[in-house]
């Protein structure tokens, strides 16, 4: 493998400081002619359909040796006393026990801190801690096993939620108390500037617990051979997963390989570490023996880390005209037992805490408050979706208080290009008012028949029954994509031609649903002139792929599109040069089209590119490339929040929702759904939108019904019967409204696409609610008992006004 | 507990056309056996419970939760799954019609799907909304949103009614 890596380091530029073209005229300066822009059939597309593409749990079969089951802890807080696994060991076909005592290494877990034990040694933290790995000969006896460990608890009090957290009593969760850390903002002087406004609007929101709910369990086998430990599982990033599980097994890097297999989903739900590791201390146990192991819905809710539970106090100040001068915002989350990537999503939120709205003054303070729940940590939208909640729901409290149009008070408010966000970054290209108005543009329109039937007619009933009420919502957000604040991030790829000819492109990125793989084939065919018929993608093999990051934080297309791209174009010079030889025509007259290489000004002059390869090949030419993209961005100011460059782009979009409110049961419909995205250029239009229209479902759905439901440390809802998703009846059409305004620094133009989508839906829904009913929400989601209560405050099971018991600003960051 | 051999079941069904002779135990499910018994891994579980349509397939022409029907229940059944759809390299209208909408992403609820549909377009080749919904609202997708889904289906049901 090579090891000339080229590296692409972006300057960190002002891009402020030059004139700003508008950006509907920022071209990128080149057009892509070929595979770059169409919708391409996805390439794993075949083996999906026929049912042959193979997840987790389908390579059991012929394969399994031997079966894992995790002891988890019962009660949410609780010392261990002893681990008695006498029973289980005399059952037949139990090959072992494992505890602690067991793990070589660090036994310790954790994306940004490693402050969780992979085997509980002392002290159970949540109800699903993994305390023994049990090994049998069947899948049966390793879950009778796994019941007949003895595990005895000596109780602690369960800290069942942030109240209980934040008390001056609490018991400590971790040594530094129950405040995880998080992150301010301060910008200019809100408290000045909210005494001077000429309004002030307050609100507190309340977000729920949200699971991933992806459908393919974890799910997977591993393997040791006395040397290697190999594992195949479905992760988002192969290669922090073998260095962590390295260091926490106590084995060297170089003997652990993951690989991927495929994915059904992820979301942010396997960013974090989840069965790599229980198989990984049974196949050390058992060398020579494939062990397996799957969870059940129940046992992957329980275990898995969560999408953080927000509580936001939110001020704004504006002028009579509406624009705001001033916004307070304290934020406190829900972090669970455990970090996770909890300190993140906090930045996230603190970052995005003011969304696409112009605020000279902004004061920001989120906390992650340590409980007995579940982790929490990486869920599509980040902590963005949240505070999207929250700065929506403002802007239309704003616009009712002042009486001007919900629109109206957006459009003055919204940054334009050359703005800053938040966190005193500049945007050089910033696009919400265009998104927003291309949204209504296509609500003014009529919507397009349902395919669900196309012969009904979409003309609207002149009146609504007399239980229906009807509203129209509106969202605007931004997100930065990428880790931002100056955490390393970085996508490396390789790109080789076969013998035949047939290009190879090699990343680490994890292919899940979202369409990595077609993209990196379109990218690299694109720079070659082949087409994606002839490009095969090697992905997420921990021993085949350099390191491209995690497929998480919206990254992929703009970090791995770019290595893909620029090692591509170093093979394309190979190639260039060799067919210069062949041809005797300088390269730069050549050009790479329809898998040959060609004379640009005289296409007569011709040569296959496997007959290049060939000729390569014999003079010693390596006919292949490395590249690493690796922009840099700032870390923030402690005390401030600001950066010049926390994130490297940002994305806008627009979401509508019309619902339909039934305002005697509280039921919700959502009868039609706009998404409009600016994504820079679309590589593939048709995955762009496939990705806004399966977010808005998930934003739909925490709108409206996802909820996991934390009772004194245990999930009352583990499972789907009782975890409500959409399902078709939920979602109309998502039409889709697809903006291109290139990013400079984006693979031919594109930023991306993957969570906007969902951080934009939620909002959209809860505004349209309010229009259809008179009055605002604040607490996720909005079942139709909390509709009915909206309606209904004095017979509300719980007061409006007692929702909270905590008073806001009750904590302190410590640097 | 682990049931004695004597408390096996034998089942003869066919899969796909194809007869199939099994010994299965009393309490397993087909989705079980068909995955792990036989390696027809096609047919996906997701919620083990009946709720999200993963392991649909079709059992005697009708579609079926594979993890609500054990297999000792479907001796002399006829069972047709996502792996008998394709004949050979040509792919089934639904299919070629989930590739060409986009409507498979991470793919994951893609057989159940395609199951399903394959069931409701059998049973009406044009079905009006109402009939939609109740043939696949059984069906979860969690990533791809439906939108996609409704279209492919709508496509294959034009091809079907020709």
């Amino acid at each position: 493998m090579t090891q000339n890596i080229q590296t692409i380091d972006v300057p960190i530029a002002e891009p402020f400081a030059e004139p700003l073209v508008p950006p509907s005229q920022t071209p990128y300066v080149e057009r892509p002619h070929g595979p770059v822009g169409r919708s391409e059939d996805r390439i794993d597309g075949p083996e999906k359909v026929l049912g042959t593409a193979l997840y987790g749990a389908d390579l059991f079969y012929g394969r399994a040796d031997c079966f894992v089951s995790v002891v988890r802890s019962e009660p949410a807080h609780a010392e261990i006393v002893a681990v008695d696994p006498s029973a289980a060991l005399k059952m037949p076909g139990v090959l072992g026990v494992y505890t602690h005592r067991d793990v070589r290494g660090t036994n310790r877990q954790g994306l940004i801190v490693r402050d969780h034990p992979v085997l509980a040694e002392s002290r159970v933290l949540f109800r699903g801690d993994a305390i023994a790995v049990v090994v049998a000969t069947s899948e049966r006896t390793a879950e009778d096993a796994r019941r007949a460990v003895r595990v005895d608890y000596r109780p602690l009090p369960v800290v069942a939620d942030m109240d209980a957290a934040l008390a001056p009593d609490a018991p400590r969760l971790h040594p530094d108390g129950n405040i995880m850390g998080g992150k301010r903002i301060r910008k200019g002087d809100a408290d000045a500037a909210l005494a001077a406004a000429d309004v002030i609007v307050s609100e507190s929101f309340c977000t729920q617990t949200v699971d991933h709910a992806f459908l393919d369990l974890e799910a997977g086998i591993a393997h040791y051979d006395g040397r290697t430990l190999t594992i195949h599982v479905s992760g988002q990033w192969v290669h922090e997963e073998r260095r962590l599980i390295a260091l926490a097994l106590g084995l060297p890097l170089e003997s652990v390989r993951i690989i991927c297999p495929a994915t059904g989903g992820a979301f942010g739900g396997r960013e974090d570490i989840s069965i790599q590791i229980y198989l990984g201390i049974a196949a050390i146990q058992h060398p020579g023996k494939t062990v397996a192991l799957r969870y059940s819905r129940e046992e992957s809710m329980r275990a898995r880390h969560k999408r953080h539970a927000m509580r936001i106090y939110y001020t704004v100040g504006a002028t009579r005209d509406g624009l705001l001068t001033a916004a307070k915002i304290t934020v406190f989350s829900d972090e669970g037992a455990y970090r996770s990537t909890g300190p993140a999503v906090c930045r996230k939120a603190a970052s995005h805490a003011t969304g696409p709205y112009r605020i000279p003054n902004v004061s920001v303070d989120v906390y992650g408050v340590f409980t007995n729940n579940n982790p929490t940590g990486a869920m599509r939208g980040f902590g963005a979706c949240q505070m999207a909640i929250a700065y929506e729901g403002m802007m239309d409290r704003l616009a009712a208080r002042l009486g001007i149009d919900r629109l109206e008070v957006r459009r003055r408010n919204l940054i334009r290009s050359g703005d800053a966000v938040t966190t005193g970054q500049r945007i050089p290209i910033a696009t919400a008012v265009e998104c927003l108005d291309a949204a209504v543009r296509r609500l003014r329109q009529c919507p397009p028949p349902r395919p669900t039937d196309p012969h009904k007619s979409r003309t609207r009933p002149p009146a609504l029954p007399p239980h229906l009420r009807r509203g129209v919502g509106y969202s605007v957000i931004c997100f930065g994509l990428g880790y931002g604040d100056g955490f390393p991030d970085a996508s490396r790829a390789r790109v080789g031609v076969s013998d035949q000819g047939r290009i190879q492109v090699f990343t680490g990125g994890v292919e899940y649903g979202q369409g990595l793989i077609t993209m990196a084939a379109q990218v690299a065919a694109e720079e070659l002139g082949v087409s994606v018929r002839e490009t095969d993608v090697v992905w997420a093999d921990t021993e085949q792929t350099f390191e491209s990051g995690s497929s998480s934080a919206t990254r992929q297309t703009y970090f791995t599109g770019n290595a893909i791209r620029l090692a591509a174009s170093e093979l394309k010079e190979q190639l260039l040069d060799i067919a210069s030889k062949l041809l005797g025509v300088h390269p730069h007259e050549l050009e790479l089209r329809d898998g040959c290489v060609v004379g640009r000004f005289d296409p007569a002059r011709s040569v296959p590119l496997a007959e290049v390869v060939a000729q390569g090949r014999a003079r010693g030419y390596s006919l292949e490339a490395t590249a690493l993209f690796k922009p840099r961005t700032v870390c923030e100011d402690f005390d401030t929040g600001q950066s010049p460059r926390a994130f490297i782009t940002y994305l806008f979009g627009s979401h509508i929702a019309e619902v339909l409110v039934d305002i005697e049961t509280g039921e919700v419909r959502v009868d039609r759904y706009i998404a409009c995205h600016d994504v820079g250029r679309a590589i593939n239009p048709q995955s762009v939108a496939g990705q806004m229209a399966g977010g808005a479902t998930q934003g739909i759905g925490m709108a409206l019904m996802e909820e996991v439901v934390n009772r004194d440390g245990r999930i009352a809802n583990p499972n789907f019967t009782d975890y409500i998703l959409p399902t078709f009846r939920d979602i109309p059409p998502v039409e889709c409204v697809i903006l291109e305004n290139d990013d400079p620094g984006g693979p031919f133009g594109a930023r991306g696409i993957g969570e906007p989508p969902l951080i934009a839906a939620t909002p959209a829904v809860l505004s349209a609610i309010a229009d259809a009913i008179g009055v605002h929400t604040h607490t996720t989601p909005c079942t139709p008992q909390r509709v009915w209560e909206l309606l209904h405050p004095d017979e509300a099971a719980v007061p409006p006004d007692a929702r909270f018991s905590l008073a806001p600003p009750h904590a302190r960051l410590e640097r | 507990m682990t049931p004695e051999a004597d408390e096996m079941v034998a089942v003869e069904l066919a899969i796909n056309g194809k007869p199939t002779h099994l010994v299965v135990r009393p309490d397993e499910t087909l989705l079980f056996v068909l995955r792990d018994s036989i390696g027809l891994t096609g047919t996906k579980g997701a919620c083990l419970e009946g709720e999200c349509g993963s392991c649909t397939l079709l059992l005697n022409g009708a579609p079926v939760n594979s993890c609500l029907v054990l297999a000792a229940q479907v001796h002399g059944g006829r069972v047709e799954t996502i792996e008998g759809l394709a004949h050979g390299d040509k792919l089934h209208v639904l299919q070629r019609k989930f590739i060409e909408s986009g409507a498979a992403q991470c793919g994951y609820c893609t057989p159940g799907l395609i199951m399903a549909a394959k069931a409701l377009l059998d049973e009406t080749p044009n079905p009006d909304e109402e009939t939609f919904f109740r043939g696949m609202e059984g069906n979860i997708c969690r990533c791809t949103g439906y939108t996609s889904i409704c279209e492919a289906i709508r496509g294959a049901a034009r091809e079907w009614s020709r």
